[in-house]
């Protein structure tokens, strides 16, 4: 289990909603960031991403290492959650 | 699970994706005890889920978000004991009695299985939109429709998913500029609508564009090429992003080295039972040939597959005999 899990998010977005399902599938929590509610936080999501895109999830080891995972992308968000 | 035979995990059926036609397939087994598992690489609730707003699904008199749809088909096939698995399944083979898929989550045996799979958006085929993808090139509108709020933003394509996605686009942009390389295929509703924006300046109409190249610089987009088609005129604009919805590509790759018929588009080829040549394998929405790419006609081929598997699973466990 990762020592955070943040995630940037929009209202209308299902891929969003697949990142969610699936950490709610696995018992990871997570803090969302919903940039509909928070567009002042726009820029931190594409800093940390570089696309302009949603989801962009932020995971944050133990060792205080990150990794973003842009979209809702299996390949690289089950093993960065495990 | 059912049972086990040399541990590799056996299901009664196993449906490829979890869209419309494959969640109400799934509530119409699982409610008759067929044990189901579903496999979804991407949303579940399909290409609904990623839609806005679906006007035209009976029941809803004031329309109703493609997320909420997806989630409440999901919810009702989960009462009946449906299980949705997160992955991708990459192969199929007929051993008979069983279906082997090879998936994301390992192999797998299923006595029945359902093909859903749907489609996914095409690719214009430019220079500069693969790179830009994500930095300004765009496929789904209600997820990164909202980077683009008081911004401008051209659309590519003609066809109902084009003039839809322009129309909810305008909830943040100033101005969209909507590139047809022929002319709009989009229903008369649509049509209808889609001159309420034109009228109110939000969205301009060029008919008989074809889009050549998407230009950007520092991670942004900055420029779109584009050619009149029977002047040869050339054309620049000058959006902040791109969204492209220029049709839909059948999901049938994975059936490529499998003896299951295609058309000449790669949607699944089926018998009036929605069956498929390989016995035991059911095709249901989007993908099958002849399906009309509405929501209501993929639950309604969704139950029809369902019904249709439980009678190939009947006759196979009490076999007529002569
Ligand atoms: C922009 C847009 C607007 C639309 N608006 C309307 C509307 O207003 N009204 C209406 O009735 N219809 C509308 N439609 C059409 C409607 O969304 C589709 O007809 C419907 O979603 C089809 O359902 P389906 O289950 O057949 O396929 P899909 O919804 O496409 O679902 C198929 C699922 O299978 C998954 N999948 C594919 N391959 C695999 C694999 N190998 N392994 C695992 N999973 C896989 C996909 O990820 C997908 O989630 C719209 C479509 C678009 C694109």
């Amino acid at each position: 289990m990762p020592k955070k899990v943040t995630i940037f998010t929009t209202n209308t977005c299902g891929y969003c909603q697949m990142v969610k399902k699936y950490l709610g599938a696995k018992g990871v929590g997570y803090e969302e960031v919903n940039l509909d509610l928070f567009p002042h936080r726009q820029a931190e999501a594409l800093s940390l991403s570089g696309a302009l895109t949603v989801p962009v999830t932020v995971v944050t080891k133990h060792d205080d290492s990150q990794e973003v995972i842009v979209g809702y992308n299996l390949a690289k968000l089950a093993p960065a959650v495990a | 699970m059912s049972d086990d035979v040399q541990a590799v995990p056996v299901h009664d059926v196993i449906t490829v994706g979890a869209g419309p036609a494959a969640l109400t397939a799934a509530i119409y087994t699982t409610r008759e005890d067929i044990e189901t598992l579903l496999f979804e690489r991407g949303v579940i609730g399909g290409l609904a889920a990623v839609t806005d707003k679906i006007d035209n699904y009976p029941g809803f008199f004031e329309g109703i978000e493609g997320l909420t749809l997806a989630d409440n088909l999901q919810k009702q096939a989960e009462r009946f004991g449906a299980v949705i698995e997160f992955g991708e399944v990459t192969a199929l083979r007929d051993e008979g009695e069983f279906k082997v898929l090879e998936t994301t989550s390992g192999t797998m045996k299923a006595r029945a299985v359902l093909i859903a799979t749907g489609s996914d958006y095409k690719k214009i085929g430019v220079p500069g939109e693969l790179e830009f993808y994500g930095r300004g090139v765009h496929y789904c509108a209600t997820c990164d429709g909202a980077f683009y709020r008081d911004k401008t933003l051209v659309v590519v394509g003609g066809g109902n998913s084009a003039i839809q996605e322009a129309m909810f686009l305008t909830r943040f942009t100033t101005h969209i500029d909507l590139l047809v390389r022929s002319t709009i295929k989009a229903s008369d509703v649509l049509q209808q609508d889609l001159q309420k924006y034109v009228d109110d300046g939000k969205i301009t109409v060029h008919l008989g564009v074809a889009t050549d190249e998407i230009v950007g610089e520092n991670n942004s987009v900055t420029k779109v090429l584009a050619t009149k088609t029977e002047t040869g005129e050339k054309l620049e604009f000058t959006p902040d992003g791109v969204f492209v919805f220029v049709g839909l590509l059948p999901n049938s790759q994975f059936l490529k080295d499998t003896p299951i018929e295609l058309d000449e588009v790669g949607l699944v080829l089926s018998n009036e039972d929605l069956q498929t040549n390989m016995p035991g394998v059911f095709v249901a929405g989007d993908i099958r040939s002849g399906a009309t790419m509405q929501v209501a006609s993929a639950v309604g081929e969704g139950a029809t597959a369902a019904l249709k598997i439980r009678e190939y699973l009947e006759d196979r466990k009490h076999p007529v005999q002569n």
